[in-house]
């Protein structure tokens, strides 16, 4: 018998052809799927594997904790900063260290462009070319494509035919040179592609258009961090002094006023292009829901976003917390990062040995260590992997599992979470954009509507930007400038023995950081990553994660160029090098 | 047990020449400016309020620890340069007989008498053959090190277009690693020399008072005399 | 046939004028004076695009996402208009096979002239694969890409020196490009930093393009014109170091005035890199500006010289970290203890001797 069912709830058949797409591209590190496709091109079986293990948490041991937030960081330079966040709030966690008011905005604006810049970056160059042909875009009529624009855009101000032209004269010149740089051996002949030749030349006009932008977005966190990509932090706060009265600080009016200036261009970019192309190419593939693996059945989200400072309860979280299990909508339970048996890890089929494996360990308790063995029905040899063995060790990333439940996290997670909770304004944005497509709420539970709630968190984010910074300088108005708290920064001033838990809603999900402090150093810091929860492999009872899930079922056009799979991945943003860290 | 210090005649010998002494204090001094001001390179003194422009206690610091380090160095060329055309005890702490059986009887002597299981020192017109030892694989490199690794430093101040840089930093530095283990090497052999500093004052008194013979005066005028007249077996 | 970048920029719809004030740009990126635009810009009118294979590593793709921040060149610019980045999982539309694909098809057509930039470093322990691509260590694909490279780019702290995943105990032994056995004797220009700066990494494309050859390197394979200064050598919060004025902990008096940042650790002093120079995207800001100290990020090893809020490394060794002041710290006041008991001892034995002698 090649079909089992698992008990989340599906059943896998590995009869059919075995294929495999390694690497995975268009993601952050290094990634490998296999599926099996059974006579009607339809995937029965997938397998998805982190094909990269870097050992941080290892390296972590006996290190400083006020560093833990650099080390962490360079657990992926995508997600840049959502580490370091979580890893000072583990500590600040630890070490009971309240932060000031204006940190507190200062990180909130800081993560919100994370939030915004990973999601536009994502849409527009890691995502888009599964939608998007941009070989297709040279069949364009540039008037026709300025219509479109000022149609689905009409405050855009990059519309006119000429700019279109010019776009698309480049892009010809580009394709004819022969050297196709990134673009080579995309399967551009494959029918899965759907645009009509107008909307794929403004994508692609907008992928440029976005390529340039994106730097702009983060540029807040250069002036709050000193540098973007890996900005820095501080335990305690933020580094950045404030003063508005004298010269020398880090932060004055020039820059506040530079903070506001690229705040409110990222808002228009959002409102002026990056919705409108959802909308205009959702459109298009709008019958196309498949993806959406366990979205409709179990998700989970953490929350993140706190509007007062030092406050994680639920509400004061302004992104939604809660996890969603069996397919209970209606019920959102409560999420404890303290509990040992809520959030557990399991490796019987990832590439660590646990004494036993059986059974899952909490974070505070958890352990990595390394064992590279392949199962008795791999093909090929150890340097040369044809195919995997799926029944047993198979990938570089953990299974984590909230009260044994494999869960997808991620924007749509919070999207789900917050829009069952009825949060105002994602119910708003949802039932909106429902409408605009005409389509049903079911249709969230799909590859689709993960880029879709993308989009839409990243236009609450930029409005969050703003409410931050405006509460940021009435703070200081109020005559508070304090930007941290150095009262605990020594480590002669510590306990000797204590642990702590740090969290936020990294882009791609719940993010969280366990750490255990023995005599100043870190005894034990263990992360589970927004791609650890999503690219699990299958945990003791067989459940399979999220990516697994989202393949299953999925027709594709022509196996040996799977676009349909690239789709359902890339729908994740999955990240690699955080997932296995 | 007995060392009795009897009435003795015996002629002092000419034992360290005046640009050896000169030499010693001045290396001395040198090396005590070194140590203070390169402690405060490390651990600089509280923060001074004002204008940046009114003070300038860092790089007087920095400054003093620099001249003090070109007075080492050139004192360091002129006492190697005498190590040549000096007498035989200027070569004493570059050429320690390690080669010797006799050598070794005698820093075994000296040890013993440290821990006071021998009653009673040798004689030396020189350094005794412990102090000797000392010099040379204690003080000797660790200055021939503290040279290196500081003109190593300085040349990433004057930059890559600088002699100190192109004949010191540019392979002390990668030798070491990076930077940052320069410097804390550098610091790590100053305790090194402190601690040979406080050995060496601290024996130079107690010898001074306990032993068969002048040290301190011997430092002073060059001349070394003795306490007794006995011969040692 | 090859066009050059100048045809490529016009076709592009760029103006001759806004070409060359792209050139005197570039000029101006590459610290060189405004006589060396027209020289750039008879170059870009007259050379080819180059292939260009990026391979990843044991990575965190900061590197790369610090490389699309470029301000001037645009990234966009780069990619479209200057080389040919044939390779490059992060951004490539193909996938699988067809990926790997493209390897083998740029070796072949244009073996010794490709340029291969390498993001990351290969592990070695478990035969590599702790690193697989395509079934295969990734140490292979780098030795293989190498042997028929023109040159090869080291990006970021990981490529050329280790970085963190390199950092104690170095669980993967991920070992940086040039220390790879067997790896093909190429020139490599190591560009260091965690990231290093967008504009110093298109900057040193850019002058490979218009220069024909490979920028000066210094004895450890940096790029000079980035790379021969410290950060403490251009800081502007230099003046407050000199004065002795500290910032004493984060957001006090000092940190307010933008005091020198010595004392909670900035390894200015002893990083090579541009950042107070060149400072971040587009010339905005740089750690130290933001009030941080800077951690070193561009030099070997950063990460095991102890805490980045220390102004003193710590030494490792005999089961022992602690800095040198705690090391030569102790060991003075051992021996000067040890003096001062010897010296008691010395004086009652002396007295001993007197009472014997009376
Ligand atoms: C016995 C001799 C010396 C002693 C005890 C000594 C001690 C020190 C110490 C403790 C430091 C601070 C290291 C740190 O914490 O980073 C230092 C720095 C330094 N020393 Fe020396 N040093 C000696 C000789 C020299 C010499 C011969 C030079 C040659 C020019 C030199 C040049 C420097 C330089 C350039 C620095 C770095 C200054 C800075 O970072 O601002 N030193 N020295
Ligand atoms: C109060 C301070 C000092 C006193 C009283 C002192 C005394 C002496 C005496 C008595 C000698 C001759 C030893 C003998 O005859 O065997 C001597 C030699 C020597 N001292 Fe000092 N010393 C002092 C400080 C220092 C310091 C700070 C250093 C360097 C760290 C130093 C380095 C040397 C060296 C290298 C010699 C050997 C000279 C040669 O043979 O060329 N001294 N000192
Ligand atoms: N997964 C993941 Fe991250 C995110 N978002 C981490 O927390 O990408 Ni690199
Ligand atoms: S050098 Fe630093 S920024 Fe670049 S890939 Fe490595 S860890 Fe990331
Ligand atoms: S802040 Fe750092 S780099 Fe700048 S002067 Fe001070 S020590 Fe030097
Ligand atoms: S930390 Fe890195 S970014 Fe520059 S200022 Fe220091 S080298
Ligand atoms: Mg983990």
């Amino acid at each position: 018998m090649s079909t089992v069912t698992t008990p989340n709830g599906f059943s896998l058949d590995t009869s059919g052809q075995r294929v495999v797409i390694d690497p995975v591209t268009r993601i952050e590190g290094h990634m490998r799927c296999e599926v099996n496709i059974d006579s009607d091109n339809i995937i029965r079986n997938a397998v998805s594997t982190g094909t990269m293990w870097r050992g941080l948490e290892v390296i972590l041991k006996g290190r400083d904790p006020r560093d833990a937030w650099a080390f962490t960081q360079r657990i992926c330079g995508v997600c840049t900063g959502t580490h370091a966040l979580t890893s000072v709030r583990a500590v600040e966690d630890a070490l009971k260290i309240e932060i000031p008011d204006n940190a507190n905005s200062i990180r909130n604006i800081m993560q919100l462009s994370l939030q915004i810049h990973d999601h536009l970056v994502h849409f527009y160059h890691l995502h888009a070319l599964d939608w998007v042909n941009p070989v297709n875009a040279l069949k364009a009529d540039p008037k026709a494509t300025s219509e479109l624009q000022m149609k689905v855009s009409p405050s855009h101000a990059k519309s006119s035919p000429g700019y279109f032209r010019d776009v698309q004269t480049r892009i010809r010149k580009f394709v004819e040179s022969g050297q196709l740089g990134p673009f080579k051996n995309g399967y551009w002949t494959n029918p899965a592609y759907l645009l009509p030749p107008e909307a794929d030349l403004m994508a692609v006009t907008h992928y440029l258009e976005a390529l340039d932008f994106q730097k702009e977005i983060m540029t807040v966190r250069t002036i709050f961090g000193g540098k973007d990509t890996h900005p820095n932090w501080l335990v305690g706060g933020v580094p950045c002094a404030i003063n508005m009265d004298g010269a020398g600080a880090p932060i004055n009016m020039e820059r506040l006023n530079y903070v506001r200036s690229i705040c409110e261009r990222t808002k228009k970019f959002i409102k002026d292009v990056y919705i409108p192309d959802l909308i205009a190419i959702g459109g298009f593939y709008k019958h196309w829901l498949y993806g959406g693996g366990i979205s409709n059945q179990s998700v989970l989200s953490y929350g993140d976003i706190p509007d007062r400072a030092n406050d994680y309860s639920p509400a004061n979280l302004m992104m939604p917390r809660g996890a969603i299990i069996n397919g209970k909508l209606e019920e959102v339970h409560e999420v404890d990062l303290r509990d040992p048996n809520e959030i557990q890890e399991f490796v019987p089929h990832s590439w660590y040995s646990y004494p036993d494996e059986a059974k899952g360990l909490h974070p505070w308790d958890g352990l990595t260590e390394p064992n590279f063995e392949l199962g008795a029905n791999f093909k090929g040899t150890k340097t040369n992997i044809k195919e995997l063995d799926e029944s047993a060790k198979y990938s570089w990333i953990k299974a984590p599992r909230w009260k044994g439940h494999a869960m997808e996290v991620g924007p749509l997670a919070r999207y789900i979470i917050g829009y069952s909770q009825g949060h105002e304004v994602i119910t708003e944005q949802v039932n909106g954009l429902l409408k605009t497509l005409d389509v049903p709420v079911d249709a969230l539970f799909s590859t689709l509507g993960r880029t879709a709630a993308r989009a839409l968190e990243s236009e609450w984010c930029a409005d969050m930007q703003l409410y931050f910074l405006d509460k940021l300088i009435n703070n200081i108005k109020n005559g508070d400038t304090a930007t941290a708290n150095t009262q605990s920064f020594d480590p002669s001033t510590w306990p000797s023995e204590v642990k702590g838990v740090g969290f936020t809603e990294a882009p791609r999900g719940a993010l969280g950081h366990w750490i255990r402090i023995k005599d100043t150093k870190i005894e034990n810091y263990q992360c589970i990553v927004p791609t650890t929860w999503n690219g699990s492999p299958r945990d003791n009872q067989g459940n399979i994660g999220a990516f697994e899930a989202a393949l299953l079922n999925t027709k594709v056009e022509r196996a040996e160029e799977p676009v349909e799979i690239l789709r359902n991945l890339h729908s994740f943003d999955p990240c690699l090098a955080c997932s296995t860290h | 047990m007995s060392t009795k210090i009897t009435a003795h005649k015996e002629e002092a010998h000419y034992i360290y020449e005046a640009p050896v002494r000169l030499w010693h204090w001045v290396n001395a001094f040198a090396i005590v400016a070194l140590c203070i001001t390169g402690y405060l390179i490390g651990k600089p003194f509280p923060s001074v309020q004002g204008e940046a422009s009114d003070h300038y206690i860092m790089g007087y610091v920095r400054w003093i620890h620099f001249a003090s380090a070109y007075i080492l160095m050139v004192g360091f060329a002129g006492r190697v340069y005498w190590a040549f055309v000096g007498n035989k005890h200027a070569r004493q702490i570059f050429l320690p007989p390690i080669h010797k059986l006799g050598f070794w009887q005698g820093v075994v002597h000296e040890l013993l008498w440290y821990a006071f299981i021998v009653p009673e020192p040798k004689k030396y017109e020189g350094h005794n053959p412990l102090a000797a030892l000392i010099m040379y694989f204690v003080f000797l490199w660790g200055m021939v090190f503290m040279i290196l690794t500081g003109l190593a430093l300085y040349g990433e101040g004057t930059g890559m277009d600088s002699w100190q840089f192109d004949y010191f930093s540019s392979w002390i530095i990668p030798l070491f690693g990076q930077s940052q283990d320069v410097h804390t090497w550098h610091r790590l052999v100053m305790w090194i020399l402190i601690c040979f500093a406080i050995t060496h004052i601290y024996a130079a008194l107690r010898e001074d008072i306990m032993s068969r013979q002048s040290l301190i005066g011997t430092m002073i005028s060059g001349w070394r005399t003795f306490k007794d007249s006995r011969k040692d077996d | 046939m090859h066009e050059t970048f100048y045809e490529v920029m016009r076709r592009q719809g760029i103006t001759r004028r806004s070409f060359l004030k792209y050139c005197s740009l570039a000029a101006a990126a590459l610290g060189l004076g405004p006589s060396f635009a027209p020289k750039i810009a008879h170059a870009m009118e007259t050379k080819p695009r180059i292939p260009v294979l990026w391979l990843h590593g044991l990575e965190c793709t900061c590197c790369s996402e610090s490389f699309i921040r470029s301000a001037h060149p645009l990234a966009k610019d780069v990619i479209l208009s200057m080389i040919s980045l044939d390779y490059d999982d992060t951004i490539m539309a193909a996938a699988g096979d067809q990926a790997e694909a493209i390897i083998q098809e740029t070796i072949e057509k244009y073996d010794g002239n490709f340029i291969l930039a390498v993001e990351g470093n290969p592990p070695l322990n478990e035969d590599g694969m702790y690193c697989i691509i395509n079934g295969k260590p990734f140490v292979e694909q780098l030795k293989h890409t190498a042997e028929h490279a023109k040159a090869i780019i080291s990006w970021g702290s990981c490529a050329s020196w280790g970085c963190v995943q390199a950092a104690r105990p170095n669980p993967t032994r991920a070992t940086p490009v040039h220390k790879v056995p067997g790896l093909a004797n190429k020139p490599i220009i190591k560009v260091p930093g965690c990231p290093p700066i967008s504009e110093v990494m298109t900057a040193v494309i850019t002058y490979i393009l218009t220069f024909e050859k490979l920028p000066a390197l210094d004895s450890q394979g940096r790029p000079k014109m980035f790379y021969s200064q410290r950060i403490h050598d251009k800081c502007y919060r230099r003046p407050h170091f000199d004065a002795g004025q500290f910032v004493e902990e984060f957001d006090d008096e000092g940190a307010r005035k933008g005091y020198c940042l010595y004392k909670v650790g900035c390894k200015g002093p002893t990083t090579y890199n541009a950042c107070a120079s060149t400072r971040w995207n587009g010339g905005l800001s740089f750690p130290i500006q933001a009030g941080h100290p800077c951690i070193g990020c561009s030099e070997d090893g950063f990460w095991d010289k102890g805490s980045f809020y220390e102004r003193l490394s710590n030494v490792h060794g005999f089961g022992i970290e602690a800095d040198a002041d705690e090391i030569g710290g102790t060991a003075a006041a051992v021996v000067g203890g040890a003096a001062a008991i010897h010296a008691a001892a010395s004086t009652v034995k002396r007295i001993a001797q007197k009472g014997d002698d009376a």
